[in-house]
């Protein structure tokens, strides 16, 4: 018998932002005006633990539903007991508030061991249940820290589970494919990327759900380390509205003319998110290399940035050239000269933080490497070619650490690619990806190195393996970050930060974040975000041979089949191909689109999922799961092409990350073609054929 | 301290929670102030009220006007100090001080016909009833969320997220419960995994408050042979919610409401000749609604309400207000129009319902066409059942009976009775000549008139505009949405009717009225083909011209969700 609980997280409701949802002075979305619900993947997780428990055939397992919050989070708790949860535990205090992922894994761990203890008094039986991600946060770094902390096993991207001989094993979701796998012991974490049962609450249940006690924990009554913004390795430093996206909506007149097209803005990639975290000011120099010690063109706040431009102005007027020039009585006319503008106590901040010139970080610019059957991801290649750009600014060298049974043989093609050192790490027992096993090679040498930044790239697996090694090594990691640029913070005295910019909140709004009490700054960045460089086969680098203790102990999960490529739906395919009613039929949905896709694939080298509106996928053209849109999967790839799709505004949410947005059809007052990049007036049957035939001639 | 009895299912064994002394079907304002007053009345009494939407508030959709009355009457018993709160100022925030009335003649002209208003109420006429001053002009989706809250403070259970299949009886024949509907079953019927079957509530009172056409109380007056004087007519309305500038909003004004006739539903001699006409009320800060009413006696295939809006917002007089502005909330409701003889009674003791089960606010049909308002009566009768309901704790089944006394003897009979043959005048006549036939009121007698959907002809709208309605836009700022894997609650009851008789001569209305765009041609057949889709307005089961659509509850949860309308 195993006991199950199962983490649930209240989160505004980003599927419904109304007008007045926006701040007026800055277009940022304000949180505090949009409506809370339980997270979607918290939901499923619900469902998805007592799925586990029925099939289990074990009626005698209890299933507790956690959360921490506000008060009013309460609501999540009772939404579970009207379905599943026998108890609830609420986890709130004002001094776990303004908490990062560490600082949010932390104290649920805590709670978790004492629930284990204390309420449910099952020992080592027991299986934690939770979503995937949060839709506000989205991060996916909580339950794998939470593992990391409680020193269990972690199952993440499950879709699937069956009970076989007493266990069960799982299915989920891996780069390119799907994998089974079991855990070899309990207890284990799971996090369920998609269950599409959710479970319906019953009147019954509901009203007994609004009667029935929450027990109410503060930080007193699980004595957590690490909590609220004190506890926390990353903080927010800034919060603005994402860059509004403009389409060109261009209409081309020829399949021929598209498929160039298409072939080059898909090779261009520069995305939109690339350009929103480029630096304006060109690239950062360490203060040795600045003309005079006044500037200071990359502060990390526009704050900072505005009171140095004042400050440097005032200093020109009152000819001082030197900081040890400035003393008491300096200051006093630099006070009188800035007015109001700051404080004494600012400018002595900001004088200090003149005269500071060693950066705050030392050590390498590292990127955790991904590869599968002995070639490199290309997502590592990106961000090597990003950590080169990242170390030339702070003057450091680039290490790309990678770990596998035998890996020695892709450092050169790391060399080409921006590296300076290949940190291998060989071992039989890392043969596959094990993300106790991983995370114990990597935080190993990372703990040796004390690289100064430490990149992962945003697939299944580095989102896996980053919160694990940076919870273990004590370092803040910012998920998913689509920006990463060095700066300054001179008030603080703090040289050549690392600055982590990713969307929140559903991509409604964009946030910066910089490490802190960390001796490594780690953020992952998501795969196509950040630009290769041109593979330089001169370049000469050196091979660090890394070795770890690792036993057989240290592998957690056992693998038991993997699948790759077909027979999945990967709607984060770089490419997608989507068929809505204008297809007519199920046949040419089929012929069309699966010529399409294949067509594209071949051209562009990369994999090319197959989606649907939600009409195509009512009228049978094709299976749900390739549903996209509002009410579908959201989707983000570099290039999109919609066929015989109206464009309704249902659709157009579901793909607002696209960065190439193509449309066919056959009506000419279609919304979509005032959504797009490019379009063809036309029938799909006729204009498909060509277009196909002209990818195979560019 | 914290041990846990173990058990199969949390759910299973709460069977005493499935039984409660007083249901209501539907958290309107007839509803939740039925919970409110009984509360008042009788704290330990156990109350749940139910409905279908989301969240409160999302199924809400009207103007709205509101007489101070009876909401006064119900909160200041409920909640002493309740004007001074947070809730109440946001809520009832404009007050109205300005009350136009408009003809509007072609599309550039506008008269006002207040003064007219005014001397018809000098005169005693009917008319005079239509002045809304010191009325709110609010937005009813809030004064719902707002009311809701307060019942449940007072410990109402109100449970959103259900919804009501039908009326159960017992072997008497007596109201026993009412089922609820069925969750986690495919498109083609068969159980998912999370199938939850809808459970039967058992309560000793059952309230039926769902608003107009009410799938519960039409089910249940077909099974209690209730019966109504006259057929129920329908009116569909549309309205947006308009973000305007700021220069635009205070042009109009916080406290005025602009309500006008003629153009583009009735124009006299060359038509279009249709009953109803549009709004102009402002709402919060920056914001006015904007909507057209529209008799569902409408004869022209081609008519869509949207396509009116669409005119009268092109209007000189209305396009003032909002030009530039963006539609940020959107919806479609039906209002009952029939009146007075309309309502659903027991033939023997002319109750308003039966035994144990009462049929309140637009349910029963209880708004005033003169007035064009039933919120305030709505309000009211939930007053009265909840009076009715005390009175009758010891003896359930006399409480229709009562509750219908309640009703006779309150403001809603003395005013429904002056309005009564007002509208049955105009459906008779027409616009022309029935409106001012109407004013001889209540010596007018009561005009058999068709039912609405016998009405459609081949005719089409003269004044269709160009660009057919963005329809798509239209529902996802109603935001709506349903689980997609259900069965269809939209049922064609015979397909042959739609082939033969329909789409040769009107050529499936459906598609084109339907305000959400649920009905497409899909292979050459009419099907519901975006139930998804639906704004739970049911216009389609009151106007399919053969009578041959079914509207029936989705799964609890889907449907529009409305926070401003």
């Amino acid at each position: 018998m195993s006991d199950y609980i199962v983490l649930v997280k209240q989160v505004p409701d980003v599927s419904q932002i109304t007008d007045n949802a926006f701040d007026p002075e800055t277009g940022t979305l304000v949180r505090a005006r949009l409506a809370n619900v339980i997270n979607e993947l918290d939901a499923q997780a619900l469902a998805f633990a007592r799925h586990m428990k029925r099939i289990s055939g074990d009626a005698n397992a209890r299933l507790v539903a956690l959360t921490m919050g506000p008060p009013m989070a309460d609501e999540v708790l009772r939404y579970s007991l009207a379905r599943a949860a026998d108890q609830v535990v609420l986890l709130t205090d004002r001094a776990l508030g303004g908490a990062d992922t560490v600082a949010t894994a932390n104290p649920l761990a805590h709670a978790i061991r004492r629930i284990t203890q204390e309420i449910l008094k099952c020992g080592d039986d027991f299986l934690v249940v939770s979503g995937m991600q949060s839709v506000d946060g989205d991060t996916a770094q909580v339950p794998a820290q939470i593992a990391e902390e409680l020193k269990l096993p972690c199952i993440a991207y499950v879709t699937g589970a069956e009970y076989k001989n007493g266990r069960f094993e799982f299915t989920r979701i891996i780069s390119g494919g799907s994998q089974t796998v079991a855990a070899k012991k309990l207890p284990a974490v799971i996090t369920v990327a998609k269950y599409e049962f959710p479970l319906f609450a019953t009147f019954a249940g509901t009203r007994w759900g609004a009667k029935a006690p929450v027990i109410q924990w503060g930080a007193n009554d699980i004595n957590a380390p690490l909590i609220g913004a004190k506890g926390s390795k990353t903080a927010v430093i800034r919060v603005f509205p994402p860059g509004k996206s403009t389409r060109k909506c261009q209409q081309v007149h020829s399949a021929g003319e598209l498929a160039k097209i298409v072939v080059e803005s898909y090779k261009k990639g520069d995305s939109q998110a690339a350009t929103a975290g480029k630096a304006e000011d060109g690239k950062y120099l360490l203060p040795q290399r600045r003309k005079s010690a006044f500037e200071r063109r990359w502060e990390a706040t526009a704050k900072e940035q505005e009171d140095y431009n004042l400050l440097a102005r005032v200093l020109k007027d009152l000819k001082i050239t030197d900081v040890n020039q400035i003393d008491a009585a300096a200051q006093e006319k630099i006070l009188a000269a800035v007015g109001t503008s700051f404080q004494k106590k600012a400018l002595e901040d900001m004088l200090a933080g003149l005269k500071a010139s060693e950066p705050a970080f030392r050590g390498e610019v590292w990127v955790v490497a991904e590869h599968s059957d002995g070639v490199v991801h290309p997502a590592t290649f990106e961000l090597t070619g990003k950590a080169r750009e990242l170390a030339d600014s702070l003057e450091t060298r680039v290490g790309v650490c990678i770990a596998g049974e035998n890996v020695a043989h892709m450092a050169q093609e790391l060399i080409a690619a921006g590296a300076d050192n290949v940190y291998a790490i060989e071992d039989p027992l890392l043969r596959e990806f094990d993300p106790t096993a991983y995370r114990k090679a990597i935080s190993d040498a990372v703990d040796k190195y004390v690289p100064q930044i430490v990149l992962y790239a945003a697939t299944p697996q580095g989102r896996m393996l980053a919160p694990m090694v940076s919870y273990r090594t004590g370092c803040g990691l910012t998920a998913d970050c689509t920006g990463l640029d060095i700066r300054d913070s001179s008030r603080k005295g703090e040289i050549g930060l690392l600055l982590q910019t990713r969307p929140a909140l559903g991509g409604n709004v964009m946030a910066t974040i910089r490490t802190k009490s960390s001796k490594s700054q780690m953020a992952t960045a998501r795969p196509g975000v950040m630009k290769r460089l041109p593979a330089d086969p001169a370049r000469q680098g050196k091979i660090v041979k890394h070795q770890v203790e690792l036993t057989v102990d240290d592998v957690s999960l056992e693998i038991l089949k993997t699948e790759l490529g077909h027979g999945q739906v990967n709607l984060h395919a770089d490419a997608i191909v989507s068929g809505g009613k204008g297809m007519q039929s199920r046949d040419n949905y089929e012929n069309l689109v699966g010529s399409l896709t294949g067509a594209l694939s071949r051209r562009l080298g990369t994999e090319v999922e197959r989606g649907a509106s939600r009409a195509a996928v009512e009228q049978g053209f094709i299976e749900r799961i390739h549903q996209v849109g509002q009410t579908g999967t959201s989707v983000g790839p570099k290039l999109y092409v919609a066929l015989g799709i109206s464009g309704a505004i249902q659709h157009m949410i579901g793909v607002a990350n696209t960065e190439t947005i193509v449309a066919i059809n056959s009506d000419p007052s279609a919304p979509i073609f005032k959504q797009c990049d490019y379009y063809i007036v036309g029938g799909v049957e006729e204009v498909i054929p060509q277009l196909v035939d002209a990818l195979g001639a560019v | 301290m914290f041990a846990i009895k173990l058990k199969e299912s949390n759910v299973a064994n709460h069977s005493e929670y499935s039984k409660v002394s007083v249901l209501v079907v539907g958290a309107g304002p007839a509803g939740l102030a039925t919970g409110i007053q009984l509360k008042v009345l009788k704290p330990e009494l156990d109350i749940c009220v139910i409905d279908k939407a989301l969240d409160l508030g999302n199924h809400n959709l009207s103007g709205a006007v509101l007489e101070k009355e009876p909401l006064s009457t119900l909160l200041d018993a409920a909640k002493p100090g309740w004007r001074e709160t947070d809730e109440a100022k946001l809520v009832l925030a404009n007050v109205i001080d300005k009350d136009d009335i408009m003809f509007l003649l072609g599309r550039n002209m506008a008269f006002g016909i207040f003064p007219m208003i005014k001397m018809a109420r000098g005169m005693g006429l009917g008319f005079g009833q239509m002045i809304h001053h010191g009325d709110y002009s609010l937005s009813i989706s809030r004064l719902t969320k707002w009311l809701g809250g307060i019942a449940k403070g007072m410990g109402v259970e109100v449970l959103t997220g259900f919804a009501a299949d039908h009326v159960v009886f017992d072997g008497d024949g007596v109201a026993a419960g009412v089922k609820l509907v069925d969750r986690g079953l495919n498109k083609e019927g068969h159980k998912e995994p999370n199938c939850v079957e809808g459970e039967t509530v058992q309560a000793k009172f059952v309230v039926l408050a769902e608003g107009c056409d009410g799938l519960v109380t039409e089910r249940f007056v077909e099974k209690a042979g209730l019966k109504r004087q006259s057929h129920q007519l329908y009116s569909l309305g549309v309205k947006e919610l308009i973000k305007v500038t700021p220069a635009q909003y205070n042009r109009f004004t916080r406290g005025r409401v602009v309500h006008a006739m003629g153009y583009p539903i009735w124009t006299p001699v060359v038509g279009p000749g249709m009953f109803g006409g549009g709004i102009v009320y402002a709402g919060e800060q920056d914001h006015l609604a904007v909507g057209m009413i529209v008799g569902l006696d409408w004869k022209y295939h081609d008519f869509n309400a949207q396509d009116a809006l669409v005119r009268f917002k092109e209007h000189k007089f209305v396009r003032q207000f909002i030009e530039g502005g963006t539609v940020v909330e959107a919806g479609a409701k039906m209002i009952p129009e029939g009146g007075w003889y309309a309502v659903p009674r027991d033939p023997q003791t002319h109750s308003i319902g039966k035994g144990n089960v009462m049929i309140l606010g637009d349910s029963a049909g209880f708004v005033n066409m003169l007035k064009i308002k039933g919120l305030h009566n709505a309000i009211d009768s939930g007053i009265q059942a909840a009076k009715a309901i005390v009175a009758s704790l010891d003896k359930p089944a006399a409480a229709a009976q009562r509750y219908t006394e309640n009703v006779e003897a309150s403001n809603i009979a003395k005013e429904m009775q002056t309005a009564q043959n007002f509208r049955l005048t105009v459906a008779k006549f027409g616009p022309l000549q029935g409106m001012p036939l109407s004013v001889l009121g209540r010596s007018l007698p009561k005009f058999h008139v068709e039912k609405d959907y016998e009405m459609m002809t081949a005719a089409p709208y003269r004044l269709k505009p160009s660009m057919s309605f963005d329809k798509d836009t239209f529902t996802a700022v109603a935001a709506t949405a349903h689980r997609e894997e259900q069965p269809s609650h939209l049922t064609i009851l015979d397909r042959t009717i739609c082939d033969t008789k329909c789409r040769p001569v009107l050529h499936a209305p459906c598609i084109t009225f339907c305000p959400a765009g649920v009905y497409e041609t899909i292979h050459e057949e009419v099907k519901p083909a975006n139930p998804s889709n639906c704004l739970h307005c049911k216009t389609c089961q009151r106007k399919c011209p053969f009578d041959n659509i079914r509207w029936t509850a989705p799964e609890g949860g889907g449907g529009p969700r409305y926070k401003r309308m």
